[in-house]
């Protein structure tokens, strides 16, 4: 049984169709790439299946539990997290406040008022246990306004899997990351354990091939295709509506 | 906390609570005055610097906390009694109307909490059987926390100066809980705090609500200290008072807002009394405050701070305030 399950989505923008019926379903463990051209209605997707937009039909179900309809606040508590295309952090609080938030969110503890939060040893192990994992312990007292973009960047995907989700979705991770920091950010979503079911939105495509069990390609907001990485580079027809007929490489990066 | 930080906070604490051997006896009321002012804008200073919740209506906490041991004061005498009345009224009136409104934000909210405090300035005003109306009314409760009636000016200073610790501590460990610093991430980025998973309305609600019953227990304070209470307590242009003195002070601070109060209420007690113009003066305090320090009192004392302890670095505590800039900015947007 798929453990991610789209259904007939819809979603319009004042009578722009961005989503057109679309429907995918993912299998537990299974790491699942969406491509397509800029405007393709990629990051609206996300937004419909986390609940950040409401949806004007369709269902999404996790685990056979439908979450349409339901709150943004809720798809954590199903398991799902997500992270944002343009970086969304708490731009003047520390890199180690940033975590220990995320990290704090699925707590029983996170409305307790009376104890300061600094003397939760859980959630402070589990803090520093995520930074010296993701190479930002060092950075751990710095603003994140100060950071660089690409460990603001790294730090965008840290939070997310602070909830320790059983689904992430990863809205194009590598986006704006220099050379050797997409390479050690595909290493990282590589190594991630295969509890962790991945959605992720991706242009490169080094890093798609290198992390896609299944792709599937939207276009105009609908799925053009959800096949295997073999397929899926073997269409001439979508080497011409997302390449322009051209190499694999993505015009934009 | 380690043992010396613990010392220091004794020390200054004696230190507090010696005051009023240094003090007049006027002046002893005076600084009562002030410690009733600190409590109600360091629960102005909560929602605003903390929340990002600026509101003009706040007041309304602070008078109906105000009434409720002038009305409820007619029929007990009791003064734990009295105190609780008023911080659940308030606190109610806090909750209930946060139902309406916490979903606003910015300007909205500055213009709802406005129009919320003026409709309660408006029942008091016009239930005149009950309240007096304009002429407002005595209180004849006194406050007796069972060791016989407080009636000394400096007995009253010990009953502020407790009220005062009491909720300047309080407020420290809210700020620094779970609930705190998630309050604090919600004013910083609310998207994400949903995106992580938080329910954040519930946090606003919870907070304006702690808000509003710790600027009701301020008002029952004042009631007891002033004998007298009237819907001026309510009126708008209290809540704007409070709003600069938060400003003034510094906005995401704790102490800023009750260094703001003190301020105001000794300055306006000195200029009062030679010139009529204090609203003007007050105004014009605000407009080079907001022009020139952003951070408020807090920023320039950090500043002289640094420039007269330079052996000692003290440019992460100013860095700290720089970034904080003056909180209205969330008015605006
Ligand atoms: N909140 C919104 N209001 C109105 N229109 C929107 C909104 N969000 C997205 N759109 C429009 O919907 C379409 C799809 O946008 P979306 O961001 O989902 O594309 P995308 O596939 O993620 O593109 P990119 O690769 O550039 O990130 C675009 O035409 C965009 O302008
Ligand atoms: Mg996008």
């Amino acid at each position: 049984m798929s453990l991610l399950k789209v259904e007939h989505l819809h979603k319009s923008f004042k009578g722009l169709h961005v989503l057109k019926d679309v429907s995918l379903a993912i299998g537990a463990g299974e790491r699942h790439v969406i491509i397509g051209p800029n405007g393709a209605g990629k990051t609206t997707l996300f937004n419909c299946i986390t609940g950040t937009l409401p949806i004007d039909a369709g269902t999404v179900t996790v685990n056979g539990q439908k979450i349409s309809g339901l709150p943004a606040y809720t798809a954590v508590r199903v398991g799902m997290s997500r992270t944002f295309q343009k970086n969304n952090l708490f731009g003047s609080l520390t890199v180690e406040e940033n975590v220990q938030l995320a990290v704090n969110a699925c707590k029983p503890h996170r409305f307790h008022f009376l104890k300061p939060l600094a003397r939760y040893t859980e959630t402070v192990e589990e803090t520093e246990s995520l930074l010296k994992q993701w190479d930002l312990w060092e950075r751990r007292s710095r603003v994140v306004n100060e950071l660089s973009y690409g460990e603001q960047r790294l730090l965008e995907v840290l939070l997310a899997l602070a909830s320790k989700p059983k689904i992430l979705l990863l809205d194009e991770p590598t986006s704006g990351m220099s050379p050797a920091e997409t390479v050690q950010t595909t290493k990282l979503i590589q190594r991630m354990p295969r509890s962790i079911t991945l959605l992720v939105i991706e242009h490169d495509m080094e890093v798609v091939f290198s992390i896609a069990d299944r792709i599937t390609v939207l276009h105009h907001g609908e799925v053009f295709a959800s096949d295997t990485p073999g397929n899926i580079s073997g269409d001439e027809r979508i080497k011409e509506i997302y390449f322009g007929g051209g190499t694999l490489q993505h015009a934009e990066a | 906390m380690k043992a010396s930080a613990y010392g220091k906070h004794i020390g200054c604490i004696a230190l507090f609570l010696l005051c009023p051997f240094i003090l007049t006896s006027y002046g002893v009321k005076l600084a009562s005055e002030v410690l009733i002012m600190a409590i109600f804008v360091m629960s102005l200073g909560l929602i605003i610097g903390f929340a990002g919740l600026v509101s003009l209506g706040h007041a309304a906490f602070f008078g109906l906390g105000a009434y409720a041991v002038a009305l409820l004061g007619n029929h007990w005498e009791n003064t734990y009694l009295l105190l609780i009345s008023a911080l659940v009224i308030s606190g109610l009136a806090a909750f209930l109307s946060g139902l309406l409104f916490i979903r606003s934000s910015g300007a909205y909210f500055l213009m709802i909490t406005l129009a919320f405090g003026q409709m309660i300035y408006a029942i008091v005003y016009k239930l005149e059987d009950l309240t007096g109306g304009a002429d407002g009314m005595a209180v004849v409760a006194s406050p007796n926390l069972g060791a016989g009636p407080i009636d000394s000016r400096l007995g009253f200073f010990y009953l502020t100066a407790v009220a005062f610790l009491i909720s300047y501590y309080f407020l420290r460990l809210l700020i620094a809980s779970p609930f705190g610093k998630s309050v604090r991430g919600i004013k910083e980025n609310e998207s994400r705090m949903t995106a992580l998973g938080y329910q954040t309305r519930t946090y606003k609600l919870a907070v304006y609500t702690i808000s509003g019953m710790l600027a009701g227990v301020a008002g029952a304070l004042y009631a007891y200290f002033n004998q007298y209470v009237s819907p001026d307590l309510l009126y708008w242009m209290f809540s704007g008072q409070a709003l600069i003195m938060v400003i003034v002070g510094g906005v995401g601070t704790l102490v800023g807002p009750a260094i703001g109060a003190g301020f105001f209420v000794v300055l306006q007690n000195y200029i009062s009394s030679f010139t009529d113009r204090w609203p003007l003066i007050m105004g014009l305090i605000f407009v080079l405050i907001v022009l020139f320090g952003k951070g408020g009192i807090m920023q320039i004392a950090a500043l002289l701070w640094q420039r007269f302890r330079p052996q000692r670095n003290s440019k992460p505590a100013q860095q700290a305030m720089a970034k904080e800039g003056n909180g209205i900015e969330s008015v605006k947007s």
